[in-house]
């Protein structure tokens, strides 16, 4: 068997409650990474997430924090640093969705996409990345979409978010290179998960017909490329935002 | 009115400073004196500079907040009075020059730019805002 050389390290996956999220936490965990997750709403997912997670042995933890605030964040990511002594890893994962056409759009609809998808990440690698720099060590994957590259109709605030969180990653990395430090994305394709339902109810058909590979993809296939890109076999990589899309065609 | 701080003060933090700079920096800590240029003397990047914070914030258990340096140099004077389009005033660098007192004359440059002033620093201003933070964080 091949070490992922994960285990023994300290993780913080926002989002970690439900979907791509919660198969990042489990397949982690499953390394032997102890993994803090954030959520903000669903408590009871939050809290099925520990409790079968522990009764496999593993170690997770979870903290209700909002992203959106960076205080919030600050003292949250202090305490997983408190607890385990570092942190080594942090997924942003947490995102949402508001999907409409422009022209229909609330005020709300773009604000809160843009607050939770990109000032989240920056509130989260605010908080973060000082204790990997002075650790000189540590791997920060961003959850994107292949929205970001790939125009969809009602998507305009989604989509730029996730455009930001690319340029944000590429940026990241050379900013934190002389520290060792890895910035690198996963950009998911159409995944079955609660957040993409409506999409998928909405415009399967149309939706299935771009995928070359003619099916959904499931949440831990994408927890499978986040996994690879914060162990060490990704030591020599940053800067990248890795596809998971089953080869996603423009429309 | 700028922070005053005794040499005396100094002298107290500077060999806890010293060795916290050289982790950050990846030097031996015969290395810093109290008054080598830090980028000039001793290659530090930007990013050692946020190390060196992050460690001392540690170490001292104290909160610096980030632009702290320059708010303190600035002391009194609006950020107007203090630099126009990111070059100092005169007396913006009256100001700068009385605050890095340790600083030899000939090293400010005029005009000198806000993006220059942390080629100024040294591990004595380091010290200094170490102290300032203290200061800060007990209560009166």
């Amino acid at each position: 068997m091949l070490d992922s050389g994960l285990a023994g390290k300290a993780a913080i996956v926002t989002g970690g409650s439900r979907g791509i999220g919660r198969a990042t936490v489990e397949l982690l965990a499953a390394e032997g990474v102890d993994v803090t997750f954030f959520y903000r709403d669903n408590v009871s997912a939050a809290e099925s997430v520990v409790t079968e997670g522990r009764a496999r042995g593993l170690r997770i933890e979870a903290d209700r924090v909002d992203i959106r605030n960076a205080q919030a964040c600050a003292a949250a990511a202090d305490r997983v640093a408190e607890r385990c002594g570092r942190i080594d890893i942090l997924v942003n994962n947490a995102g949402m969705i508001r999907d409409n056409q422009l022209a229909a759009f609330t005020d709300e609809d773009v604000q809160i996409v843009l607050d939770t998808n990109v000032g989240g990440v920056f509130n989260m690698a605010r908080a973060v990345v000082p204790h990997m720099i002075v650790q000189r060590a540590g791997k920060i994957v961003n959850v994107s979409s292949v929205a970001a590259e790939k125009g969809g109709r009602g998507q305009t605030n989604y989509a730029a978010s996730k455009g930001a969180i690319n340029a944000f990653t590429r940026s990241l990395a050379v900013e934190l290179a002389p520290r060792k430090i890895t910035v690198n994305g996963v950009a998911p394709g159409v995944i079955e998960t609660e957040m993409s339902e409506p999409v998928r109810d909405l415009a399967g058909n149309d939706v299935l017909a771009r995928i070359l590979l003619k099916r959904y993809g499931k949440a831990e296939e994408v927890a499978y490329a986040v996994w690879f890109l914060t162990s060490r076999f990704a030591d020599y990589v940053t800067g990248e935002v890795f596809n998971v899309d089953g080869g996603y065609k423009m429309e | 009115m700028q922070p005053t701080v005794s040499k005396e003060e100094i002298m107290q933090v500077f060999p806890k400073v010293a060795a916290t700079m050289a982790d950050a920096l990846g030097c031996d800590i015969e290395d810093i004196k109290l008054d080598v240029s830090l980028i000039e003397g001793l290659d530090a990047e930007s990013i050692d500079f946020l190390d060196m914070v992050f460690r001392l914030e540690r170490a001292f258990k104290i909160k610096i907040p980030r632009g702290k340096i320059i708010d303190n140099a600035r002391g009194e004077l609006s950020e107007a009075e203090f630099e126009q389009k990111g070059v100092l005033t005169p007396v913006g660098l009256a100001q700068l020059r009385a605050y890095l007192s340790e600083v030899p004359a000939e090293r400010f440059r005029e005009p000198m730019k806000v993006a220059d002033i942390a080629r100024l620093f040294t591990p004595e201003t380091f010290c200094k805002l170490v102290i300032v933070a203290q200061r800060e964080t007990k209560p009166a």
